[in-house]
């Protein structure tokens, strides 16, 4: 379907009937924010600097309430549904790859409640950012994977395309505003992709990095790529496929909850043991435990690599340290 | 800077046998980028390099350099470390030898006089940035970007960095050698970043920062970066008690940011390094910049620059006027 971009402000206040987030700009970057009714979102972006993730797995989630001294917990309520606005391949792609390890062992209820009440409308890149290598990754400037529905820029109008039932249901609810896509709109699709991916200037083949990985695990490029690492934890949260968490309870008064919240594996105390002994005593470590997860253990256990090449962790590492660059020097020396 | 000149002299230090490594810059691996690097050897000095780019506080490295523990029977590494530095990282080495953080025989100091460098975002926006490492130099009093053998100029006012616009020390304050001619400090003009905030009233100022810290995602990346922010047992890292939850809301990283400002203040020396690694762009310098303008103006001190002065904060004097106890 298509929907021409003079109706682009009828089809948001029509989604923003509900729960609408989509990207807005403030202080020079993006991210995603509840669009208000009245209010038009403007999808001229590369990408949130925060990924989609934190909509669906909140850096700080209660688990239940309770009070000290009481047996009873309150339990979250039900939750509400959500349209998530313009969300990049990548992002989409890496809510799927995340879902798989929520689906594990057991099924976690919060992450798995809050995807299935949200409708993800993903949007096709034009203009890839400067550290973008998503097709080295298996993603593209226009995957669909983790999407409901998919849009396409192409120019005057978007192209719509349904990817699952939800997207289908979001389509049907505004069908007034859409027109059907004419014969010569899959053609012009892949014209505007392929000129979106010829955009992409980096990336690295990973073919034989899974496999080769235990075999580099004493190799100097894990310690000269993390020499200059700050032990931060930007690369982790900006990341979206980087899923740990740390369980915590707070207490205020006698009022208490426990909750959930983003953890880094770049943290000193993320491995640390209450005896003092620490597995991964430095940086090196670390480092070479974030890039044996996305491209070696996940591998082995979903297979898939869990990494969508958004560039998130190169373009806002400190200190520059670059995991196309570790890719590289990895390949290297299989 | 004489690049070769820098690379020689490099390759000759870090060569000596009392030295264990060498902290300096190499280019960058995509666009407006530099890196901090580690040369261990001659022929590593080849990358260094010293540009518009090289804002990284390098002075950060020597507290955060990793000791493990010494197997039974070895001597522990007592070789120096040798550093490049700026204006502002030597600033951070001088608070670093105020507070005994490191030790000034166990350094070489290799100063770099620094014209200032751009800040990334706004050389974005004059020109995109690219995939592929850029060029950048100093020229004729601003900034060149060598593209393809064609040179653009770019307008200092344009795209140099809050932090430098406002240094009053471009010139290595400690070194052991200096790298070429220190140059010419330039006119400071009025901050106005802390200007416009300490004309708004409480309120207006309370919701500023309740917009800016709101958005913070406790990566932890200033205090990381920040040369000054080195206590082994920071209490943000502390469960037992947990002065700071751990959950991300304003309330918790509100307490964050000040416990933060006010450990740094009458120590920050205003290298906009916590605001540079800021992944949500809070304007941290404004914060630290306002304690720091404090302690200049009420106290007449500037940290950072006397290798011999008293910590301001642990310094108590029996004629302090004390006006504020009532």
């Amino acid at each position: 379907m298509l929907l021409k971009k003079e109706k682009w402000s009828a089809f948001t206040q029509a989604l923003a009937a509900g729960r609408l987030w989509a990207p807005v700009k403030q202080d020079g970057a993006a991210r995603f924010a509840p669009v208000a009714a009245g209010e038009t979102p403007d999808l001229d972006y590369d990408n949130t600097t925060v990924p989609a993730k934190t909509l669906v797995f909140p850096q700080t989630e209660t688990l239940y309430r309770y009070r000290l001294g009481q047996t009873a917990m309150e339990l979250p309520g039900p939750g509400e549904e959500a349209v998530l606005l313009g969300v990049r391949p990548c992002d989409a792609r890496a809510m799927e790859m995340v879902e798989k390890l929520f689906r594990w062992d057991v099924d976690d209820p919060y992450y798995l409640k809050r995807r299935a009440l949200t409708t993800v409308v993903g949007l096709a890149c034009k203009e890839p950012g400067a550290n973008c290598f998503c097709p080295s990754v298996g993603g593209g400037p226009a995957g669909a994977e983790g999407m409901d529905l998919l849009m396409v820029d192409l120019g005057d109008a978007y192209l719509l395309e349904t990817v699952s039932g939800k997207g289908e249901a979001l389509l049907e609810g505004v069908k007034d505003l859409l027109e059907a896509a004419g014969p010569d709109a899959a053609a012009h699709k892949e014209q505007v992709v392929r000129e979106a991916a010829g955009k992409i200037r980096r990336g690295v083949d990973p073919a034989g990095v899974p496999e080769g990985m235990p075999g580099l695990w004493e190799h100097p490029l894990w310690g000269q790529n993390a020499a200059a690492c700050l032990g931060c934890g930007t690369c982790t949260y900006l990341c979206p496929t980087c899923h740990c968490f740390d369980i915590q309870d707070e207490v205020e008064g006698f009022d208490a909850r426990r909750c959930r919240m983003w953890d880094s594996c770049m943290f000193a105390e993320y491995t640390l043991h209450t005896s003092g002994h620490n597995p991964r005593p430095t940086r090196r470590e670390r480092t070479r435990n974030r890039i044996n997860h996305k491209y070696n253990y996940f591998v082995q256990k979903f297979g898939v690599i869990a990494c969508v090449g958004c560039g998130r962790c190169v373009n806002l590492c400190p200190v520059n340290i670059d995991i196309i660059e570790i890719l590289r020097q990895a390949k290297e020396a299989l | 800077m004489d690049l070769e000149k820098l690379r020689k002299t490099a390759a000759e230090i870090v060569s000596r046998e009392d030295v264990k490594y060498l902290i300096g810059w190499r280019q960058g691996t995509f666009g407006y980028r530099a890196a901090p690097c580690f040369v261990e050897d001659a022929a590593g000095a080849a990358e260094l390099t010293f540009s518009p780019l090289c804002s990284a506080n390098l002075a950060t490295y020597l507290t955060l350099a990793e000791k493990l523990p010494v197997p039974r029977g070895k001597e522990p590494d007592s070789r120096k470390t040798a550093l490049l530095v700026k204006g502002c990282d030597s600033r951070a080495v001088v608070q670093l030898l105020v507070e005994k953080g490191v030790k000034r025989e166990e350094l070489v100091i290799i100063g770099c006089p620094c014209p200032g460098m751009v800040d990334r975002a706004l050389l974005a926006e004059v020109i995109p940035e690219e995939s592929a490492p850029a060029d950048l130099k100093w020229s004729g009093g601003g900034f060149v970007l060598v593209k393809n053998g064609l040179e653009t100029a770019l307008p200092r006012d344009r795209v140099l960095a809050e932090q430098c616009r406002l240094c009053r020390h471009p010139n290595p304050v400690v070194s052991d050698i200096l790298l070429g001619e220190p140059v010419q400090p330039w006119e400071v003009g009025p901050d106005g970043g802390v200007d416009e905030i300490e004309a708004k009233d409480v309120a207006d100022r309370w919701d500023y920062w309740e917009e800016q810290f709101s958005r913070c995602l406790r990566c932890y990346a200033c205090r990381n970066a920040c040369p000054l922010c080195y206590c082994k047992d920071c209490i943000l890292d502390r469960l037992n008690p947990t002065w700071i939850n751990r959950a991300v809301n304003f309330s918790e990283n509100t307490a964050y940011h000040l416990a933060r400002a006010f450990h740094l203040a009458g120590r920050c020396i205003e290298c906009g390094a916590c605001e540079r690694a800021c992944p949500a762009h809070i304007p941290l310098g404004k914060l630290n910049r306002k304690l720091a303008r404090e302690v200049r103006d009420q106290y007449g001190f500037e940290p950072g620059l006397d290798a011999n002065a008293e910590p301001f904060q642990a310094a108590f004097k029996p004629d302090d006027p004390e006006e504020f106890i009532l």
